[in-house]
């Protein structure tokens, strides 16, 4: 696919085959709040080592995609595929274990746990070690944990409480617990929302670093079209539950109808996606 | 229908009543609150100590004039309770929220040993229902009828306050969004306090109504409490339809399950309320939590 | 009102001591292990000496505090590390009673064998009341563990036939060996002791730090991969079987089983020992515990007022403290080292002093924000 497909053309998969082996993909996935459609028929194709990037206006049903494909919401209809593999239905924490992994727009993480502590868990969801109730295994996921924690920057906050961070660490940490699992591919719903600028520039060296040294596949998504075109593969644009447009950063921004949207004021503004 | 037929309508709803307005009071304050009050047994069983101790042996007016006396008493202590102590847990997790209104549970009981002592009381039922009431070859407690017709009451008098009046909306809003609700005017705290209020004061009439139909006894509290559970979650908790219909059930399972077989009949009642909640986790027209 | 004062003075004096016990846990507040150790086992220590010093019926109450110490502790694996509020492990705890009664009255079995029963049916009780229950979220799920045990309360009170109904059962179901007041809080202390070091084991595990992950966020813990209903199911069981263990234990020292082991109110009062304890310690619900049993059998021979005390230190603490007397002896140390850190350092003899207070001070990380809700023994 070389040209933006836009408006009309949502309802078909985007077509042609593609050049790396496709690692999520969404299949016309349809999701209803009785008879509000928050995400109408939209078809999405993630390529492994790459990062791609959902935009929209807040309300466009970016979190309600993502909570599709994270299993936290079944599909009114469509499917999901992880890896090859249907993944439709699942419980979240069997998808999780597939490889998929997320952090939450809405800061998650575990409050009265340490930082390390909090990190330790997510290793430790991601290994056998789950109904280990004899050992303690965790304890020897210290070194590990700690090489996560210097990724995203939190290697001197092992020993706070998590629910004591400023808003940015928590963040950070919240990518910390995702990473920690060893994803295939790592969904992050509005990285950077509510951050400093320069909050927001470590976030996005960081995921940038992520695909490139770790061999990760990242979806992201943004209702600020500036931050994700510099380092976006791929970004599909979002608009009241339908793809209006997929390409390149350039092809988006080129696009009529993603201006039109843009400009024409329709709710890109600061308020947070419903 | 056959005379018998007649009785156990009379007695299931005559039973369903009273459930259905204790019931009621639960139901409402976690509707607006999100909190399960404990004490609200205690309430209940203050209405009939109230009523038994106000009433006397009187069965004219002043039976009637202690019904609303009591109420009213109970109703002013759910004020001072939630005033003093309830508001100060809303924002507290849920474990705090039901350990505070234990606490107050095991205040109350003990109070009440002071105020009316460990022997079970009765009160007189009024003159003018003292008797039976003979229907197509049925004969029934005339005074069962005053109890239906008080939650037939109840019942109609909720609807007009929460439908009607836009105070159900308001206390949907208090639960989903309170700020919206505190900018739009209302005043919260007031809406808090009026709801705990409502709250007492219906099981205290509950209270003050059946005492001329049961033993008035220390431990009312705690069965009683246990009950209005079981009606407010087969129903839906927060949901008044919902706590008529659990008591309806209640109240049919209960004398049914006497008649057919009698020393399960209590248990049929919690597997009744196990089965629903399997069924349908809301309670069967409660509305389901949206929260993580 | 002297009652009161008299209560307050004992719970201050308890909580000071209680101090004690917490810094010595394992995992706890930083404590060095040697700290722990010596704490432990002097607290071992004074229970064995209890054993040879206290009269029957001092020992007797020991024993019941005991006892519950592992019906309160067991408990909490659910309300303090799951962030499970059960109100029905009265329903296991109970069934662990009724079982070796039962038995002994049908059947005639020995109480070793009933004893080692007891603890498989109630973790077989628990797995299918957790079925259905861990549907259920927060409230819901509270009330329905409450629905269950009062089942059970039902089947005990109605089942007269069998179950000897409201009367409950009585007699000799113990050894003879055991129904002496020394040997059997000796054994019950031994039983405990095992037990306890069982649930710390569990609770310093792998599977406990998803747990408390779980308490913390659930969704999140599920989004990590971790499979809540799973988890939770295992830690129902785990508490099902250590309540009817300690339901067992009930049978040494009470020689009886009856209807009101299985009653909602007694569930409340394992969750009152938690809260009094302090729920985010692992010792503390035992502490809860002791005070609670104590406490009952001190103001039962002066006062009337039991329960109007008890629901006042509850409304009290849930008010002010919500962490529980441990946290509660936190404050009071630390507010100790900061205003008198001469007279805490030489005030009190040998390594007593330093131990209580460098862990407290140490151990600040976060709380000033949230003093309250600090899970201060957990950490690593």
């Amino acid at each position: 696919m070389t040209s933006a497909n836009s408006g009309a053309g949502a309802a078909a998969p985007p077509p042609g085959p593609a050049p790396v082996p496709v690692l999520l993909e969404a299949r016309r996935l349809v999701r209803d709040f009785g008879s509000f459609r928050a995400v109408n028929d939209v078809s999405l194709r993630v390529a492994e080592g790459t990062i791609h990037s959902v935009i929209g206006p807040n309300g466009a049903g970016k979190t309600t995609l993502f909570r599709l494909l994270t299993g936290i919401h079944r599909p009114t209809s469509g499917r999901v595929l992880l890896d090859g593999r249907d993944v439709t239905g699942q419980a979240p924490h069997a998808i999780a274990r597939r490889g998929l992994a997320q952090s939450f727009q809405l800061t998650t993480i575990f409050p009265r746990l340490t930082v390390l502590e909090s990190v330790q868990a997510a290793i430790v969801a991601a290994s056998g070690h789950r109904a280990d109730f004899v050992s303690r295994f965790h304890r020897s996921t210290v070194p590990e944990a700690m090489r996560v924690l210097g990724r995203v920057g939190l290697a001197d906050h092992a020993r706070t409480l998590a629910g004591t961070l400023s808003h940015g660490d928590q963040r950070a940490l919240d990518v910390a617990l995702a990473l920690a699992t060893k994803p295939k591919v790592l969904l992050l719903d509005e990285p950077t929302a509510g951050m400093s600028e320069a909050e927001t520039e470590r976030t996005i060296a960081l995921i940038a670093d992520l695909v490139r040294t770790g061999g990760i596949t990242v979806l992201f998504s943004e209702h600020d079209m500036d931050i994700v075109f510099g380092i976006s593969d791929r970004v599909t644009v979002l608009h009241q539950g339908r793809v209006i447009a997929e390409g390149t950063g350039p092809q988006v921004r080129a696009n009529e109808e993603v201006t039109a949207v843009y400009l024409g004021g329709s709710g890109w503004g600061m308020q947070r996606d419903a | 229908m056959m005379p018998t037929a007649i009785i156990d309508t009379v007695g299931v709803l005559s039973t369903a009543g009273a459930l259905f307005i204790v019931s009621a009071g639960l139901t409402l304050v976690f509707g607006a609150m999100r909190l399960i009050n404990i004490a609200h047994g205690s309430f209940y069983m203050y209405g009939a100590f109230l009523l038994t101790t106000i009433a006397g042996a009187g069965t004219g007016l002043r039976f009637w004039l202690a019904v609303v006396a009591a109420t009213i008493v109970v109703a002013l202590i759910g004020a001072a309770v939630e005033l003093v102590i309830m508001r100060r847990v809303y924002d507290s997790e849920h474990l705090t929220q039901l350990i505070a209104t234990f606490g107050l549970f095991l205040i109350f009981a003990d109070l009440a040993l002071h105020f009316w002592g460990d022997n079970s009381r009765t009160a007189n039922p009024p003159a003018a229902f003292a008797g039976q009431v003979a229907i197509g070859g049925a004969v029934f407690p005339a005074y069962d009828l005053v109890v239906i017709a008080a939650a037939v009451a109840v019942g109609l008098g909720l609807w007009v306050l929460l439908q009607r009046s836009g105070l159900g909306w308001r206390i949907r809003a208090a639960v989903e969004d309170p700020e919206t609700l505190q900018a739009g005017g209302t005043n919260l705290p007031l809406l808090r306090t009026g709801m705990f209020t409502m709250g007492a004061l219906l099981a205290g009439l509950s209270g003050a109504i059946v005492a001329p139909q049961v033993a008035v006894a220390p431990g009312m509290d705690s069965s009683i409490v246990v009950a209005a559970f079981i009606v407010a979650i087969i129903g839906g908790l927060g949901s008044v339809p919902g706590a008529a219909l659990g008591a309806l059930i209640i109240g049919a399972a209960e004398t049914i399950g006497t008649i057919v077989a009698p020393t399960w009949a209590s248990s049929f009642i919690y597997l009744a309320m196990i089965a629903v909640l399997v069924a349908r986790p809301s309670g069967l027209l409660g509305i389901p939590e949206r929260r993580q | 009102m002297t009652v009161a004062r008299q209560v307050l003075q004992a719970v201050a004096r308890a909580a000071a001591g209680a101090r004690r016990v917490r810094a010595s846990q394992p995992g706890g507040a930083l404590a060095p292990p040697a700290a722990r150790a010596t704490g432990l086992a002097g607290v071992a220590a004074v229970l064995v000496a209890f054993g040879f010093l206290l009269g029957a019926s001092s020992l007797l109450t020991l024993e019941e505090a005991v006892g519950l110490a592992l019906f309160a502790v067991a408990t909490n694996l659910l309300v303090g590390y799951a962030g499970l509020v059960s109100f029905g492990q009265a329903a296991f705890y109970g069934l662990g009673a009724y079982t070796v009664a039962l038995s002994w009255q049908h059947y005639n079995w020995p109480f070793w064998l009933t004893f080692t029963l007891a603890p498989v049916l109630g973790g077989a009780a628990a797995f299918l009341v957790g079925l259905v229950a861990l549907r259920a979220r927060f409230l819901y799920f509270a009330l329905l563990t409450l629905a269950f045990s009062q089942l059970f309360y039902e089947i005990a009170e109605n089942q007269y036939h069998f179950t000897s109904g409201a009367n409950g059962v009585f007699g000799p179901m113990v050894p003879s060996a055991l129904a002496q007041p020394r040997a059997g809080y000796f054994f019950v202390l031994a039983v405990v002791a095992a037990c306890l070091a069982i649930l710390w084991k569990v609770t310093a595990s792998s599977f406990g730090l998803t747990l408390r992950a779980i308490r913390e966020n659930r969704a999140r813990a599920e989004a990590l991969g971790i499979n809540v209903f799973r988890q939770e199911l295992i830690a129902f069981v785990i508490s099902g079987v250590f309540c009817s263990l300690a339901g067992t234990l009930f049978v040494v020292y009470s020689q009886s089983a009856y209807p009101e082991l299985l009653d909602w109110q007694q569930s409340g009062y394992a969750v009152f020992m938690v809260v009094i304890g302090g729920m985010f310690t692992f010792l503390g619900p035992a502490l809860g515990a002791v005070i609670y049993t104590v406490g009952q059998q001190f103001l039962i021979s002066r006062t009337a007022d039991w329960q109007l005390i008890l629901g006042a230190v509850l409304l009290l603490i849930v008010l002010f403290r919500p962490d529980g007397l441990a946290g509660l002896a936190d404050s009071a140390a630390r507010w100790l080292a900061q205003r008198v850190p001469a007279v805490m350092r030489r005030g009190a003899p040998g390594s007593k002093a330093p131990p209580r207070v460098a862990p407290v001070a140490s151990a600040s990380e976060g709380e000033p924000q949230h003093a309250a809700r600090v899970p201060g023994d957990e950490r690593e």
